[in-house]
């Protein structure tokens, strides 16, 4: 069962939601608070109850401080049960807002630890000083098991849409994750090729768009695979949906791990 | 806290109390006032005046507009309206179990004296619009007039704020407000003229999507609630925001309204609006209201007044409502429109579910009173009775058949020199209002929901032209889809209200029809001057004639509206500009059509008769030329042209109506969508090419498989429809020829000149 976590602003849950059941995979809402226990005895639930945890996009308190802070925050309540969660192998990932509540909860990019105390990453305000909402091409650089049905280096049209984008860290945590193989997708043209604004849209550091834990459990990424899982659902239209594996690949891992 | 006001004054006296509250009540209708105590037999109070003059304000009354409303827009009949006109949205049917919602509102002044507050409450607004129908909302549009973007700083009149300050602010505002709400904001139109300098329009709306079963009523009626029902306020708290917006909105926007009417503006949080609306559909889908309705112009007051008119009546304990601040008076409470605050009726035996909900969200309730059968509104203050009025006397406010006067209109044309084309076509492809709002539509979100099929820009990733509509997916089951489309016409409304309108209805169905989708429904928003001036008067009078005529002829209905009147100001008054919503449905998704060029070597068709119907034309625009002849569009031979249109749907790749800068503009961004060239070839048309390339007639523009024309052809001859193939989708220029003429354009130049 997959957990798509909620809370006031996140918004592209129910998208998230629908990719599941089309691909009849159980799946429920869940609110933050009831994970947290800030809920009647009865409406509350374990993260144990679930293989594997989604963050949607959104606004996430309204991201006025800064996006996705106040969501990682709450997150740290249960930090400790989140830490065992990773280390069974469940699942932890996060879209957009949710990427951006991932790196701010201190749980990518996992290089030091499952779960670090201050964040490594910043999803920076975009290099063109606005909100942007467009498709974009995207490399699969490297599988993590968000991604196992893609095949290297392919290329793949993808939305974005998001005022907070640039992927910025340190040089240490750079090489780790090119190291590591964690940097799963980056931004490119038409051709693959990397090829600076628009086709980055956000002034990402090396055009990164999606990272995994070295373990690949845990993946957090800007683009948003949900808005184009159905082949209709593309700004030049294909005949699948360049997002449907994202989730195929997800459901098959949880399948092989129980 | 409570002050008592004797009427009992002459005619100077009514008007000074008028003043002295704020509450815009003009001489006659204090008199009304004075009369209706007198049968009472006793003074009003402050706050009893208050909610009078909100409840009869132009905004929520129309009284100006309602009889010319009612003799031309209202009742158009279609079998697929299910609740139209009457409630805060349009409901109209979708399919067997689903009904869609539309509305569509203004949100002018506040956006002229706060840009970026003013438009995410307008935002908040039409939202609460639709999901007080039980409906969730899928989408945002929000058609924009700003004055001219290079106006001279010195010469702005006091108290005026800059076009380019308005228009960021009013966009980031929507931004900001709809991002975060999580509804995609998907059409839309921004335009630019003088006469918005002063007053610039906002405009807002939203569709939704309801289970027919669940569709909610704003109004109590016996059907659906019983004396004792509870009312429950929830979501934002009440606060001095939004005091006295309502009359605000009905008077003109003057130098000291910056300062005397900030209060007026409403303070947006889409963080309590985006659970609110969880909350709010919960309780819907889980059967627990009986009855809702958004807070909105005269807040609290309107509300309970007109959810329980006319069978009911209210009795509503103020001090219960939860406050942003300690010590609000209470007419100020009972006025406030202070945002995301909706009103739920309820049944007794639910309101605990109904809490359980509110917790889980976070949202803030409370119990504010209960339903009566004597159809009179009582207002409690600690205990003490504030308010005990009729409320028929409030709802039912004197209505006015306002003189008007009708300019006439003489058109003539003049023969005028061939321009220099290449530099013509830039120049109408950098123009402001047809050149790429790409700039404005990439900072909304459109995609959120996943159920944008075709997008708002259309075409190559790297090369994306303007949308004629958008199509959306609003169920997951079912590929039945809903395409959006939004119109006005500023340059020919100021040429000829009555053709401008027809214009605008012929138009906004091209752009539903491009898309391969039906036209289905219509809402409108008024926006007008004076309508105590006959000539503004006039001009909504004809407006509104054209407008309904050309609908009736087409049986599409207008299912949602709103009058905003009183844009202007001492300086200027805004071009009369009615915006219509359309709605087209398409019954399948996936045979939608996009504006965008698909293939090199596909033959171009040209639909329609192209007429030299020069005025208001952006090609005379461009050149000051203020004469020409108006397009007339006809509704049978729309008709004629839709049926061919949908028939034709699967031979055809691409569409675009023939708009703003013509057949020439039209190409140039079906080329730049498609990242690939034209050459068209009009020696078979009879008229000058400069005519030929920028008439702006009632015309379609189709890309065509070289296999299919014979096919394509026969249906266009079958609905007896006059048609040119003009051309080839090819190379990587534009090029045009026209007898001995040769205009030749590369595309970057096009894509330089448009972007």
């Amino acid at each position: 069962m997959i957990a798509i976590l909620r809370m006031e602003g996140t918004n592209n849950e129910e998208d998230i939601y629908n990719a599941f059941a089309a691909l009849k995979y159980p799946v429920e809402m869940v609110h933050l608070k009831q994970f947290t226990g800030e809920v009647k005895k009865e409406l509350e639930k374990s993260i144990f109850d679930y293989d594997g945890i989604m963050i949607p996009g959104g606004f996430s308190a309204g991201d006025y401080i800064r996006a996705g802070a106040i969501f990682g925050a709450r997150l740290k309540k249960i930090s400790k049960e989140l830490k065992e969660f990773v280390r069974e192998g469940r699942i932890i990932g996060g879209i957009c807002n949710g990427f951006q509540v991932l790196t701010e909860a201190g749980l990518l990019p996992g290089i030091d630890d499952v779960i670090v105390s201050k964040p490594q990453i910043s999803l920076g305000v975009n290099d063109s000083g606005r909100f942007e909402c467009r498709h974009i091409f995207l490399k699969h650089e490297n599988k993590c098991f968000f991604t196992e049905k893609y095949e290297k280096n392919e290329i793949l049209q993808v939305p974005i849409a998001h005022a907070e984008g640039k992927f910025i860290t340190s040089k240490r945590i750079l090489e780790k994750l090119k190291e590591n193989g964690q940097i799963i997708f980056r931004y490119v043209n038409r051709n693959g090729e990397y090829a600076g604004y628009p086709f980055n849209p956000n002034g990402s550091m090396e055009n990164i768009a999606g990272i995994s834990n070295p373990e690949g459990n845990v993946f957090g990424m800007m683009p948003h695979p949900e808005r184009v899982f159905y082949p209709y659902l593309h700004q030049e239209k294909k005949k699948t949906g360049d997002g449907r594996r994202f989730f195929e690949s997800i459901i098959e891992y949880l399948r092989r791990r129980i | 806290m409570i002050e008592e006001i004797s009427l009992d004054v002459d005619d100077n006296g009514l008007m000074e109390i008028s003043r002295k509250l704020g509450i815009g009540l003009n001489l006659e209708e204090m008199r009304k006032v004075r009369e209706y105590f007198k049968s009472e037999g006793r003074n009003p109070r402050d706050i009893e005046l208050q909610a009078i003059g909100q409840a009869w304000s132009e905004h929520c009354s129309y009284k100006s507009s309602k009889p010319v409303l009612k003799k031309f827009i209202f009742g158009i009949k279609a079998k697929q309206n299910l609740l139209v006109i009457e409630e805060d949205a349009g409901v109209v049917d979708f399919n067997k179990n689903y009904a869609y919602v539309v509305a569509l509102e203004s949100h002018n002044h506040p956006s002229a004296i706060e840009p970026y507050g003013g438009a995410a409450t307008g935002i908040g607004g039409i939202l609460r619009d639709v999901v007080c129908m039980g409906a969730k909302p899928i989408a945002l549009v929000d058609p924009l007039f700003f004055g001219d973007l290079n106006f001279d700083y010195k010469k702005l009149p006091k108290g005026v704020k800059h076009p380019k300050f308005i228009q960021s602010g009013v966009i980031a505002g929507i931004r900001d407000y709809g991002n975060r709400v999580g509804v995609p904001t998907v059409a839309g139109v921004t335009y630019y003229d003088e006469s918005y300098l002063t007053n610039c329009l906002v405009n807002v709306g939203c569709v939704g999507i309801v289970k027919k079963n669940r569709i909610i009523r704003s109004r109590i009626t016996k059907k659906n609630g019983k004396k004792g029902d509870v009312f429950i306020l929830l979501g934002g708290r009440t606060g001095r925001d939004g005091i006295h917006g309502v009359t605000f909105a009905s008077t003109e926007l003057k130098e000291k309204s910056e300062k005397e009417d900030r209060s007026a503006v409403q303070v947006g949080n889409p963080i309590i609006k985006e659970p609110l609306m969880h909350v709010c559909l919960e309780a819907v889908e889980k059967n627990l209201v009986k009855a809702m309705k958004d807070l909105g112009g005269g807040g609290l007051s309107c509300c309970a007044d007109e959810m329980s008119y006319p069978e009911f009546g209210a009795v509503i304990n103020l001090e219960t409502v939860l406050l942003k601040e300690k010590d609000m008076k209470p007419w100020e409470i009972w006025i406030s429109e202070s945002q995301e605050r909706m009103m739920m009726l309820v049944d007794k035996k639910n309101v605990d579910k109904v809490i359980e909900i509110c917790d889980l969200w976070d949202i803030e309730y409370s119990i504010v009173g209960e339903l009566t059968d004597d159809r009179r509104i009582k207002v409690y203050y600690h205990g003490e009775k504030i308010v005990d009025m009729d409320i028929k006397f409030l709802v039912e406010p004197p209505v006015y058949n306002r003189p008007y006067t009708i300019k006439e209109i003489k058109e003539h044309e003049k023969e005028i020199k061939e321009p220099v084309y290449e530099e013509t076509i830039l120049k109408l492809l950098s123009s402001p209002n047809i050149r790429s709002k790409a700039f404005v539509i990439q900072q909304y979100d459109h995609e959120v929901g996943a159920r944008t099929i075709t997008k708002p820009l259309q075409g190559k990733i790297e090369s994306l032209t303007h949308s004629d509509s958008v199509v959306l997916k609003p169920l997951p089951e079912d590929y039945r889809g809903i395409a959006i489309a939004t119109d006005s016409n500023p340059s020919l409304m100021k040429i000829s209200p009555y053709w401008g309108a027809k214009n605008i209805i012929d138009e906004v169905c091209r752009k539903i029809v491009s898309s391969g989708a039906i036209p289905h429904s219509f809402a409108d928003c008024l926006n007008f001057g004076n309508p105590e001036k006959p000539e503004r008067m006039g001009e909504f009078y004809e407006a509104c004639r054209g407008l309904g005529e050309f609908a009736k002829a087409l049986g599409v209905p207008f299912v949602s509206g709103n009058v905003s009147f009183y844009n202007e100001s001492e300086y200027y008054s805004v071009i009369p500009t009615p915006v219509i919503l359309g709605i087209g449905i398409i019954d399948d998704i996936r045979k939608s059509i996009t504006t965008d060029f698909k293939r090199n070597g596909d033959l171009i068709y040209l639909i329609g008769d192209i007429k030299r119907e020069m005025a208001g034309s952006e090609y005379y625009k461009l050149y000051g030329y203020n004469f020409g002849y108006i397009p007339k569009p006809d509704p049978e031979e729309l008709k004629n042209k839709i049926k061919s249109i949908l028939e034709a749907r699967k031979l055809i790749k691409a569409c675009h109506d023939v708009g703003a800068g013509g057949l020439a503009v039209a190409v140039c961004e079906m080329m730049i969508g498609g990242n690939v060239g034209a050459s068209i070839e009009l020696s078979k048309i009879d008229m000058r090419t400069d005519y030929k390339l920028f008439s702006e007639s009632s015309c379609f523009v189709c890309e065509v498989r070289e296999r299919d024309s014979e096919k394509f052809e026969k249906i266009m001859k079958k609905h007896n429809l006059r048609f040119y193939r003009i051309g080839r989708v090819s190379g990587n220029k534009l090029k045009i020829t026209d007898k001995e003429k040769s205009i030749i354009l590369p595309l970057h130049e096009i894509k330089e000149a448009f972007l």
